[in-house]
């Protein structure tokens, strides 16, 4: 009786370090709002979520700061969630969102956007007329997104048709991957100075390309794969017990496979197409949720979902704070920020909840 | 008759394993499948669990057509005690409450809770609900497992070598608490074993496989020297002593 008492009250320790930690998203977030280069205190931060404030300051927290804070809670939340899904469906702890190729694959359309429609190629010159429909970051968004989900449904459809072990999706979604970055090569290498520059400059994460309408998208693409896993919480603990017993539960394991990658990729797909690369928070987000609290999937959708937006959140303050005047891409900060952190929990002593 | 698999066929690639393979079983029977290494008792397994889809043949359990059953339904029927056991990291409760899933989906509730603590309670695993189960000794582990594959609460369990990675006394247990399911709750009970002695006094019902079908089926009087040479390609001897069957 006593051990079920313990259970319980460890069920219970978990279920508040959920709410423990969604106030510090939340804290972190407003937080956030009050930092950045503008001469802008906290009161007139405050001032202005108030209703006051002088036009200036409300449109840099309102059209500025405040998409770019949603977009780090959003975008922190989907890539965390994307890369536990990818680690927990392909039983590989090296996995990440961009396993299935996502962002080479966006990358690329990015890429061939810029360079290819903007003009950027050596052959036709710089046309700098045009430029601006490869700047324009729906246009780029889109293409870049297409070549993401092409690259997914692909490898999916191969999967599916032949086998669908976890070991021929990771090989052949980074086959899938080393074509995309070498068509990006070779794209790269017939383009003009400022075609590859803007390209380059695209592939790094930027939480600053962020507006209410690519927030909303991306909070759709989430929410839908959030809701989703959650619901399916108790079936992957049943993948944790392998493949073959899973089945012999009742779970529909290659089913359960495709969807769940299919929506880990379509959410990394909508943050990478509109924020660029932001490498590693894939990683190291799940990776810290489980060893802190064990694989139980109860627990680790919503804390590793939290873990990835107060990193993105910390990362893009970092980011905006470090690089006098412009920000530092984001992508390169969570890599900074996180793998000093990752590397003390990975050799660290507690090992999830075993005594 | 509770189970009956009928000519199964199946193989990996273009290499056969299972080449029409039949046999059946009684409720509360205690069956146990015997031969050597790759002649297909696991492959036999995995295609009656539904692991793996037979290339040909049937398989009906209790009168219904197994495979046009859906897999959570299936689940509630047969149940499966692995070789190799994982709980990932999960608490002995979730695990077993894990054996719940074909029921309750989403969200365990009030009954599922019960009935896992009385299985517990039933195995003497209470006192380590709490712990986690993947941290517990080889026959702590397998106790767990058949906790598990009981809360489906099937009407089969089939147990793949279940004294593989066992000590002398955690074997005996394990066997003896197999046996007790099939005959205090009727469940019946297919299983693979190597040691013919513990077949024999573990079992109702015996199947000798070779090459991926069922050579010899029936009770124990169909152990002679001439079949078991025949299965296990070595001369061995039967004798009785104090009325028991033993092989050597």
């Amino acid at each position: 009786m006593d051990s079920l008492k313990t259970l319980q009250k460890k069920n219970r320790r978990n279920q508040s370090l959920i709410v423990w930690m969604l106030i510090a998203v939340l804290a972190m977030g407003l937080l956030c709002l009050f930092v950045g280069v503008s001469n802008m205190g906290f009161s007139d931060g405050v001032n202005v979520l108030l209703g006051g404030g002088t036009n200036a300051q409300k449109r840099i927290l309102l059209n500025i700061r405040l998409p770019r804070v949603l977009a780090a809670i959003i975008a922190g939340a989907g890539l965390s969630v994307a890369g536990l899904m990818m680690q927990t469906c392909l039983s590989n702890a090296m996995a990440s969102p961009s396993t299935l190729g996502v962002s080479n694959g966006a990358v690329f359309g990015a890429n061939l956007s810029i360079i290819a429609f903007a003009g950027g190629f050596l052959s036709t010159g710089n046309n700098l007329s045009a430029f601006d429909v490869g700047a324009n970051p729906y246009a780029t968004s889109a293409l870049a997104f297409v070549f993401a989900t092409a690259s997914v449904l692909l490898i999916l459809g191969l999967c599916t048709v032949r086998s669908f072990s976890p070991n021929v999706v990771v090989l052949s979604g980074m086959a899938i991957g080393a074509v995309w970055t070498a068509l990006t090569t070779i794209l790269q290498f017939y383009a003009t100075d400022v075609g590859l520059s803007a390209a380059v400059v695209w592939s790094f994460g930027d939480l600053g390309r962020a507006t209410y309408e690519t927030d909303i998208l991306m909070a759709v693409a989430v929410s839908v794969g959030f809701v989703f896993f959650y619901t399916m919480r108790w079936k992957y603990n049943a993948l944790l017990a392998g493949e073959a017993t899973a089945k012999t539960m009742g779970v529909n394991v290659s089913g359960l496979r495709f969807v769940t990658l299919l929506l880990s990729s379509v959410i990394t797909a909508v943050c990478v197409s509109f924020l660029g690369v932001i490498g590693f928070v894939g990683i190291i987000c799940p990776h810290v949720t489980k060893k802190l609290l064990g694989h139980d999937h109860r627990f680790t959708l919503p804390v590793s979902c939290l873990m990835g937006s107060l990193l993105l959140l910390l990362a893009d303050t970092a980011s905006r704070s470090l690089g006098g005047g412009s920000a530092l891409p984001v992508g390169a900060i969570t890599s900074l920020l996180g793998a000093p952190f990752f590397i003390a929990i990975i050799f660290g002593k507690k090992e999830g909840h075993h005594h | 008759m509770i189970l009956q698999v009928d000519n199964l066929h199946f193989g990996y690639g273009h290499q056969p394993v299972l080449k029409g393979a039949s046999l059946t079983l009684e409720q509360g029977q205690v069956g146990i499948v015997l031969g050597k290494n790759g002649c297909g008792k696991t492959t036999l397994f995995k295609n009656i669990l539904g692991i793996e889809k037979p290339q040909k043949g049937a398989i009906s359990f209790g009168g219904k057509d197994l495979m046009r059953l859906r897999r959570n339904e299936r689940a509630k029927c047969i149940a499966y005690v692995p070789q190799h056991i994982h709980f990932g990291d999960l608490s002995v409760f979730d695990s077993v409450l894990m054996g719940r899933v074909s029921y309750f989906g989403m969200k365990a509730g009030q009954e599922d809770y019960q009935i896992v603590e009385s299985i517990l309670r039933d195995m003497g695993l209470l006192p380590f609900a709490g712990r986690s189960a993947e941290a517990l000794s080889g026959g702590e582990k397998q106790k767990i497992a058949i906790a598990r594959a009981m809360a489906q609460e099937p009407k089969l369990m089939i147990f793949d070598e279940p004294t593989g990675n066992l000590d002398i006394a955690n074997e005996q247990l394990i066997i003896r608490h197999a046996r007790d399911l099939a005959r205090e709750k009727g469940i019946s009970i297919l299983s693979s074993l190597h040691d013919l002695n513990q077949a024999l006094a573990f079992g109702d019902k015996f199947f000798f496989m070779k090459d991926g079908s069922v050579k010899y089926e029936g009770g124990p009087e169909i152990f002679t020297p001439e079949m078991l040479e025949d299965i296990f390609d070595v001369a061995l001897q039967i004798r009785q002593i104090d009325s028991k069957m033993v092989v050597f």
